[in-house]
């Protein structure tokens, strides 16, 4: 049941929040609860055992880890002798079972995701098994260990009840493609049992309608041209190769933002506040600065709970050190960014698929961070002495086009088949450089010119609610404040663009759901 | 309270618009004397009154299995499957008589395994699917606005209200159908219910007040047919004086049932579909009933669905 399904829109959901708002405060969670795995059981069927398994063991395990500290603190209260001596012997305990934990959850991800890949590495071809994997377990294994961390960390306290962790990990909207949720983050709204009320659902129903505007609109007309461009790129020129990774940036971008509007519009309607994935990502100057606004829930996630511990621990600062003794500062500070960078990537590649493509299109995000850090103060100096200012708005679009360029190169390596046709595509684009019947398939691979007039028309309506919300300004807060009349020929204009130019039925093929696959 | 007037005013103007947009992108062809709902609900009502050669009436294993479009392409005849999943005879039946208002055909080929579905077992989707095809004509017709909106743009692609289709679902799935003896002779026959057989006698004299020829046909089908069915149908078929066409006894159509089943036998896909659209285009050659149409102007919307139609198969 996709998100997008009608199945999903029409019939679930609604039903979903008549129950959830004629039953009383205390069983409203327990129903989004069911729902939730109501929900998943759909989709995984019996798989839904390895994320009852994980959750079971983030709850004992936080549980252990909190009597232990609870140990702890008597100890330290009770006895005279050396306090860094107790909290060392506690602490070794708790990373036990933090340890522990970890490897029992990241043994089923391993499992169901990268083990034919290792199989494949080192030849084991025969042995490999095919298997279906649980649907969204690379999100709900990073909120488990993110939990997990957070109770060793005594960030907050362990969750008694089971139930509250169990609605955490499951939660409908947001199992399949995330966002990554914290479980400080969501704890408070997503257990309260709010009633719905008429502004959010309104608000929520409005964030779902703007959702499936991105994707049916755009990221489903696009499909058919990206598909046949990249699966039988040898028979198409330089130009065609390059459009169709223009064209899927825009098709990920539209599905996977288009995805998250539906879950937090579909979270907003129970009150339930969901952090934001996407923050006007193509307004980016570079790399780095895209990486904060592109999939940020994931982002964070491994800022803090990969790069910090890396770039902190006993080994980098060793390391560094010694270069800041050889050389400077600024080289050490650089090195121990490099290591840490380094490590992340090489996680984030892999968490997006297993596959040598995948690695290679975080080693390629990684070198670009990096050669961003090293280079960055020379541009500045470069800039100042040539009176060149990087905020004048001509500067500053040379700068965010120079970034889509590398976004581009960067997803056509996502969406290649392998690493071996991703660099033929690369290779592609610029020894077959040639517009010669550049038009005829610019017009003729599922898409017309009046495919292209009204995707352009969506597209610039998403740039300039993309340019209000870079200003802050909540569209939806300032639709509200105005007359009914204009507010809802809005409502009704959004609506029926979606269904009369919404790119489905006889000769489209909606896009599968990207992010579920990871 | 006002929350709750705001949003019944909201819901009925959407459903104003709603009717407005469908009927506007509604087929126009004969939408003043159905009605939208009812062109919307069958699907030949787009087609021009009288211009259909033959119609082949059934459920999914029709829609499956026989493509109008082959047959035009190869043959120049016009046919039109009208098929819905899970059919069940009454409604079958009323589809008759759309048929026979709107249209003279001279074959109407009438899909066995409809005789042996009971109104009672009707399944869970077939109520959702007879309102949605019926209530939603804007679903179906969405793209329709391409007629519209920019309408001086010449493109190379161009959708209109030409249905290019004309009933058929292409399918290009496979997998492979494994239960190859299930034609086992036997000398117990599986008859068509009471009920049916009533339906079906109704069926036979709408056709023969319209002089129409009525063929009973049973498509290959390793699931849900077996030579108890083939008994019950002959019988059924003698009894009213009905041509019957078998096409499962000693595979005549040589259906590779490895390849060309979408679904482990149960229907054929768009490669066993070739095979089974020309045996019919070849049986319609054989009455010499039938002009090939392929060259005659007022069929040319045919050769302009083909083109788009092919486009269409080519994509997915």
């Amino acid at each position: 049941m996709s998100y997008f399904s009608i199945l999903y829109l029409l019939a679930f959901l609604p039903l979903v929040i008549i129950i959830y708002n004629i039953l009383p405060r205390k069983i409203r969670p327990i129903i989004l609860l069911i729902a939730s795995f109501i929900f998943y059981f759909i989709y995984s069927k019996w798989l839904v055992i390895y994320l009852l398994l994980s959750i079971l063991s983030i709850y004992l395990a936080g549980l252990l880890m909190k009597h232990v500290n609870d140990r702890r603190d008597k100890a330290l209260n009770e006895e005279i002798e050396d306090k860094k001596k107790i909290k060392t012997k506690y602490k070794n305990i708790n990373k036990l079972i933090l340890l522990v934990t970890i490897i029992f959850n990241v043994a089923f991800l391993f499992y169901f995701k990268y083990l034919n890949f290792f199989q494949s590495i080192f030849h084991l071809k025969n042995k490999i098994i095919k298997h279906l994997a649980p649907i969204g377990i690379s999100f709900y294994t990073l909120e488990a260990l993110s939990y997990l961390f957070d109770i060793y960390h005594e960030k907050y306290k362990a969750e008694k009840n089971l139930l509250k962790i169990m609605l955490y990990l499951s939660f409908f909207p947001t199992i399949v493609e995330g966002p990554i949720t914290r479980y400080n983050e969501v704890s408070d709204t997503i257990y309260a049992g709010d009633k719905i009320t008429y502004q959010g659902f309104c608000y929520g129903a409005q964030r779902i309608l703007y959702g499936l505007f991105k994707k049916m609109i755009i990221a489903d007309r696009l499909n058919i041209f990206v598909k046949i461009v990249f699966q039988d790129y040898v028979r198409f020129s330089g130009p065609i190769v390059f459009l169709g990774a223009i064209f899927y940036t825009i098709l990920l971008y539209m599905e996977f933002s288009g995805t998250m509007d539906i879950v937090i519009g579909s979270a907003e309607i129970f009150n339930i506040k969901i952090p934001e994935n996407f923050r006007q990502p193509f307004f980016s100057k570079n790399i780095a600065e895209f990486w904060s606004r592109w999939h940020i829930t994931l982002g964070l996630w491994f800022k803090e709970y990969i790069f910090y511990p890396v770039s902190l621990s006993r080994v980098v600062r060793k390391i560094t050190t010694f270069v800041k003794k050889v050389f400077n500062n600024r080289v050490s500070s650089l090195l121990m960014g490099a290591i840490a960078l380094f490590v992340v990537w090489s996680l984030n590649g892999l968490w997006h698929g297993a596959g040598y493509q995948f690695i290679f299109y975080g080693y390629y995000h990684f070198t670009l961070i990096l050669l961003g850090n090293i280079f960055e103060p020379t541009i500045i100096n470069f800039c100042h002495k040539l009176k060149i200012n990087r905020e004048n708005i001509f500067i500053k679009i040379i700068r965010i086009v120079k970034t889509w360029f590398f976004i581009f190169i960067g997803e056509l390596f996502f969406n290649a088949s392998s690493l071996k046709a991703g660099m033929q595509m690369l290779k592609r684009i610029f020894t077959h450089f040639t517009f010669h019947s550049f038009n005829k398939y610019v017009l003729t691979l599922g898409l017309d010119i009046k495919d292209y007039i009204i995707m352009a028309i969506a597209l610039i309506v998403i740039f300039i609610i993309s340019i209000l919300k870079e200003k802050n300004v909540e569209v939806r807060d300032s639709l509200s404040k105005k007359n009914i009349v204009l507010r809802w020929a809005c409502f009704y204009l959004l609506i029926f663009s979606i269904i009369i130019f919404g790119a489905y039925g006889d000769g489209y093929a909606p896009v599968e759901p990207i992010y579920a696959d990871f | 309270m006002k929350n709750f007037g705001k949003s019944i005013l909201f819901v009925i103007i959407f459903f104003v618009l709603f009717v407005a947009f469908s009927f506007l992108l509604t087929p126009q062809e004969n939408i003043k004397k159905y009605g939208m709902f009812k062109i919307s609900s069958y699907e030949i009502l787009e087609e021009k009154e009288n211009t259909l050669d033959a119609i082949v009436i059934g459920d999914s294993l029709i829609y499956s299995g026989i493509s109008p479009m082959e047959i035009w392409h190869n043959y120049g005849y016009t046919v039109f499957d009208v098929a819905k999943s899970a059919e069940l005879i009454d409604d079958a039946y009323k589809s008759f008589e759309v048929v026979i208002a709107s249209q003279h055909p001279k074959i109407i080929f009438f899909e066995g395994n409809v005789l042996y579905r009971e109104s009672k077992n009707k399944p869970w989707f077939y109520v959702y699917q007879e309102l949605y095809k019926t209530y939603f004509p804007i679903i179906k017709y969405h793209n329709n606005w391409k007629k519209y909106l920019f309408s001086s743009l010449n493109d190379s692609l161009e959708y209109s209200r030409l249905n290019f289709y004309k009933g058929f679902k292409y399918i290009n799935k496979t997998a492979p159908g494994k239960k190859l003896n299930y034609m086992e002779y036997t000398d117990k026959i599986k008859k068509v219910p009471r009920e049916n057989q009533e339906t079906f006698a109704k069926i036979v004299d709408l056709c023969q007040k319209n002089d129409v020829e009525l063929i009973l046909i049973s498509t290959p089908n390793m699931k849900s047919w077996n030579y108890s069915k083939y008994l019950g149908t002959k019988e059924l078929a003698e009894q009213n004086n009905v041509i019957y066409i078998d096409l499962n006894i000693g595979n005549p159509l040589k259906i590779d049932w490895k390849t060309e089943s979408r679904d482990g036998g149960n229907h054929l896909n768009y490669k066993g579909a070739l095979k089974l659209s020309n045996y019919i285009g070849e049986y319609l050659k054989d009455t010499n009933l039938f002009k090939d149409k392929r060259n005659d102007k007022a069929y040319a919307s045919w050769n302009e669905a083909y083109a788009i139609y092919k486009d269409m198969n080519n994509k997915q």
